[in-house]
């Protein structure tokens, strides 16, 4: 279990790259089920600027009314140099199946996760309107890691 | 490899069965959300709201207020005249604001420091309170220091502020905001230095990026003067916020169009103006 997992997300744009970067995200991993789940809020995404923070909690990821992200899945699979868990991401309220690619590894007491996907904002109801000064790419790469200890 | 991550890194009986379970687990180190975002900007309409520039974040207001509806055609309706406030708003603690601007027609420099000392908290406390303290300078020639009646601090006023906002449901928030305004130099002999006003302010957010902003002034104890109603739309795009406004005054500092206004709605003394702001992050 671990609770200061990092989650950042990285879109490239004409005006400005967007990125923001999540310290706080809490994770548990289940060795006998293999069960794997996240959780986050949304409002601990800390962006470079003020302003994109303000956008993102009140116009896209609407966080007063969705303030939390989950995901709940599965280790797949675990061999040498790559894991595949598959579970359900949830964003915005809106719930898909992703499968993704990482790594779990363990060391000691300790267990590191590292992922780096992409999602599609369609897919989690998030729309960009075309008024908005500096665009939006509608795929977002997002990287986790997190380091998780036993616990008893 | 497979064997080493397959040993059981923890099995508690008690969350052995289903993933709801783990989630469980991660329960219990929630603190109280703050109620973010009362307002799109730093203001209600012309009067201060409770929202403050983010720190190290450096606004620019570019501010137009035109002359009144009732000027007629030959004025265009107002629109031949035009005064500009050019001002800086600048976040330095995340409780602390500062700004500083001047106004064209009026010719004053205007100063002003927030400080917020609660915060909304989601089913905890209601309210979000600022305090807000401004000074005037009305700017003088230099024929005009050379008279014998010419007295610096005559040139200065003050406004005093407590911004009492509460975000009732994710599209409204209410703002009241008791004020007293101190002229050191007043019109006429009896006339009281301290004036004293109530407004009532809030914001309906009409869509995601537009929102339509209300205040009211109610003149306390020197009715010599109007009470003010100003409405204002926030349309946010993105990088700029742009205001448009209908006021019965044509001021844009507290000191002037709080209790020194004269104009009427219904006499159709309605001033437009619009506000154009852009952010520049100086420092994380």
């Amino acid at each position: 279990m671990g609770n200061n997992g990092e989650i950042s997300f990285f879109s490239e744009a004409p005006m400005e790259d967007i990125a923001a970067v999540n310290k706080k995200v809490s994770a548990v991993f289940d060795a006998g089920t293999k069960d794997l789940v996240f959780r986050l809020k949304i409002t601990d995404f800390v962006f470079p600027k003020a302003l994109m923070q303000e956008h993102f909690n009140e116009n896209y990821l609407e966080s007063d009314v969705y303030p939390t992200s989950t995901f709940v899945g599965k280790v797949l699979a675990n061999k040498d140099g790559g894991t595949t868990v598959k579970g359900d991401l949830k964003i915005h309220g809106k719930t898909n199946q992703i499968i993704v690619e990482g790594s779990l590894i363990r060391k000691k007491d300790l267990v590191n996760i590292y992922a780096d996907f992409a999602i599609n904002l369609e897919d989690y109801n998030i729309s960009i309107p075309k008024i908005v000064m500096y665009k939006i790419a509608e795929k977002i790469d997002i990287k986790v890691n997190i380091e998780l200890k036993e616990i008893k | 490899m497979r064997i080493l991550v397959c040993v059981i890194f923890f099995l508690l009986p008690l969350f052995s069965n289903g993933q709801d379970d783990l989630f469980d687990l991660l329960d219990g180190n929630d603190e109280l959300p703050y109620v973010s975002y009362l307002f799109k900007g730093t203001k209600v309409v012309n009067s201060q709201s409770v929202e403050l520039p983010a720190p190290g974040v450096l606004q620019f207001n570019i501010q137009h207020r035109f002359g009144p509806l009732s000027s007629g055609f030959y004025n265009l309706y107002g629109l031949d005249f035009s005064q500009v406030r050019l001002s800086f708003d600048y976040g330095i603690e995340d409780w602390l604001a500062t700004s500083i601007g001047r106004s064209s027609s009026l010719k004053i420099i205007d100063a002003n420091a927030k400080i917020r000392l609660t915060r909304q908290v989601q089913e905890g406390f209601p309210f979000t309170i600022v305090l807000n303290s401004a000074a005037y300078l009305k700017q003088w020639q230099y024929g005009q220091k050379e008279t014998e009646d010419f007295v610096f601090t005559n040139q200065l006023a003050y406004t005093n502020q407590i911004l009492v906002a509460r975000k009732i449901n994710r599209n409204l928030t209410l703002q009241l905001s008791p004020t007293m305004l101190h002229y050191n130099l007043v019109e006429i002999n009896n006339e009281s230095n301290d004036k004293f006003s109530l407004a009532i302010g809030g914001r309906q957010k009409l869509s995601q990026r537009i929102s339509l902003n209300v205040e009211y002034f109610y003149q306390l104890n020197d009715k010599r003067n109007n009470n003010v109603l100003s409405l204002g739309f926030d349309i946010e795009t993105g990088g700029h916020v742009f205001q448009l406004h209908l006021s019965n005054s044509p001021a844009m500092i507290d000191s002037e169009f709080i209790t020194q206004t004269t104009g009427e709605w219904l006499k159709g003394d309605i001033y437009f103006g619009f506000n154009i702001s852009r952010v520049f992050t100086l420092h994380d």
